[in-house]
């Protein structure tokens, strides 16, 4: 499984603008496999993205909704990405604020449908 | 949140306010509480301080008995809450955290601003008072005094 | 005398100077046993008055037994030893309450649910002192003073002039402050429920995540979150420092179409809350 976990992730990182992969644990944040760049905080990356997508998660199901399948932070220097990879896991995307979206978020099903 | 010397509250109410943590206990392994937060029984902080130190020793000595390099933290995930127990090196000596969180938080996330108290604290504490020895002896004793002063016993 | 009760007095009487009177004299103010747990916390307040918990719980004993004046000083007692006391928050919101003072009940309320988010006793009572609020044509609940005294009628059609004109205007459009209160447009479930005030108390906490992630992993200052949904399409992004602006539609809208939307609704925003300053 890290097997595939680690070829997952090196296909997203080839992406022009993504610094890092990761899959993180939904509940604790933490660290399952990763493939990162130098200098990108890991830990810290997993545990912010993994809490703010619980948030959100909690905001959307008070609206009624289900729960989320793919969320992005966009801000002034980079960019988040999260998948919902199967039970109590995401998958973990960061990049800088030049990244290809569209072609992360479609790698990023794709992998998640692999990994699943 | 209370705290036996001034320079530990700043790094610990930042992490109490990022982490989320119900219960935080700082103490040093001769059983000094340094700071706690959330308790409000002092015979709670002496069970809990105990059992921390208790808790890391027996680890550390599975470590060395393994051969391998000491735990450097351990945590319990309960069904509601979850337990957070990591010993770091201070000029002071070494210290112990014990953490205490509910499902508004992470395991990733206490560790993630634990960690960043702990460089906080490095950076911050005053550079007079070596470290203490560390007697058995001494524990009781150092915690009865520490818990006296931080609930004005 | 219940077990719990039996072993707590017999801990206390050991050791007179346990902190064991706090869960002793709880214990017995929830059965109503209301002179004991007075006498209880009034001798454990002798060895510790500057704990706030003991006040706050002796607010609640008074309370309790219908003294809320003195009720109110201790608990503003416990609020002068911890500022973020959220227990004496909550109990003198609800002297506030009580007394039709719904500002002043609201604000502690805030600072009630700025310590305890996601608890639901201090939800469901913002919500209804914002409601009493509404009904009473009073102007706090938003933090738009424009005048005297409104009637519902008059409060709904503020929240609505936000987005006047844009599609979604009283659903799929929600302005929320930083407490988590909403400014203005709607929201409704999938089920035709009304959940603008939920999903706004909830997002005053996602736009801190996003603010603090964005910090902490060195990327600036938060634009936008984007959620896809298998019921919808959510955009969240923050018009002034100050507010946060959900845009939601159905899942068809693609999410390029949905930050045009949202940059439009944000500046109809913007010029909403520039008018009353």
């Amino acid at each position: 499984m890290t097997a595939l976990y680690q070829q997952s992730l090196e296909g997203l990182t080839r992406l022009r603008g993504i610094a890092g992969a990761m899959v993180v644990s939904a509940d604790d944040g933490l660290v399952v496999a990763e493939s990162l760049m130098e200098g990108i905080p890991g830990d810290a990356v997993a545990a912010l993205a993994a809490s703010l997508m619980r948030r959100m998660g909690t905001a959307v199901s008070a609206a009624g909704f289900t729960p989320p399948s793919f969320m992005h932070l966009q801000a002034a220097r980079g960019a988040l990405l999260v998948v919902p990879a199967g039970p109590d896991i995401l998958l973990i995307a960061i990049g800088d604020r030049h990244i290809n979206l569209g072609l992360a978020r479609i790698e990023m099903l794709q992998a998640v449908e692999q990994l699943g | 949140m209370r705290a036996l010397e001034p320079w530990v509250e700043q790094p610990l109410m930042t992490f109490l306010t990022e982490s989320e943590a119900r219960l935080t206990l700082l103490m040093t392994s001769a059983g000094q509480v340094v700071a706690q937060h959330g308790f409000t029984r002092a015979v709670d902080i002496m069970s809990a301080a105990a059992l921390g130190a208790a808790i890391l020793s027996s680890t550390e000595e599975m470590a060395r008995v393994l051969g391998v390099r000491p735990f450097r933290a351990l945590s319990h995930q309960g069904e509601s809450h979850g337990i957070f127990l990591s010993a770091f090196e201070t000029p002071r000596g070494r210290w112990i955290g014990l953490v205490v969180y509910g499902q508004d938080t992470s395991l990733g996330l206490v560790r993630l601003f634990f960690d960043r108290m702990v460089d906080e604290l490095m950076a911050g504490v005053p550079a007079e008072g070596g470290p203490k020895q560390v007697l058995a002896q001494n524990f009781e004793s150092e915690l009865h005094s520490s818990l006296r002063a931080l609930f004005g016993r | 005398m219940s077990e719990d009760i039996r072993v707590m007095t017999a801990q206390l009487a050991a050791d007179p100077t346990s902190l064991v009177f706090l869960p002793l004299a709880e214990a017995l103010r929830q059965r109503k046993r209301l002179d004991a747990a007075r006498k209880v916390v009034l001798a454990g307040l002798s060895r510790y008055p500057e704990l706030a918990d003991a006040h706050n719980l002796y607010g609640r004993i008074l309370g309790d037994h219908g003294d809320f004046e003195q009720a109110f000083d201790e608990w503003g007692i416990a609020l002068r030893l911890d500022p973020d006391h959220a227990g004496a928050h909550k109990g003198i919101g609800f002297l506030y309450f009580v007394a039709g003072k719904l500002d002043q009940a609201l604000e502690h309320l805030q600072a009630a649910q700025a310590t305890f988010p996601d608890d639901e006793g201090v939800a469901a009572a913002m919500a209804r002192v914002r409601e009493a609020l509404e009904l009473d044509g009073s102007d706090a609940a938003e933090p738009s003073p424009t005048g005297p005294a409104r009637v519902e009628e008059e409060a709904e059609d503020i929240t609505e002039q936000v987005f006047a004109g844009l599609e979604g205007a009283e659903n799929g459009l929600l302005l929320v402050d930083q407490h988590g209160q909403r400014l203005g447009g709607g929201l409704l479930s999938p089920a035709g429920q009304d959940v603008a005030d939920r999903v706004a108390a909830h997002l005053a906490g996602v736009s801190r995540e996003a603010t603090r992630a964005a910090r902490l992993l060195e990327m600036g200052d938060w634009e936008t979150v984007t959620v896809e949904s298998g019921d919808g399409n959510l955009h969240l992004a923050s018009p002034t420092a100050d507010t946060v602006l959900l845009v939601v539609r159905q899942s068809a809208i693609p999410l390029g179409r949905l930050a045009a939307l949202s940059e439009r609704a944000a500046n109809a925003a913007r010029a909403w809350l520039e008018s009353l300053t």
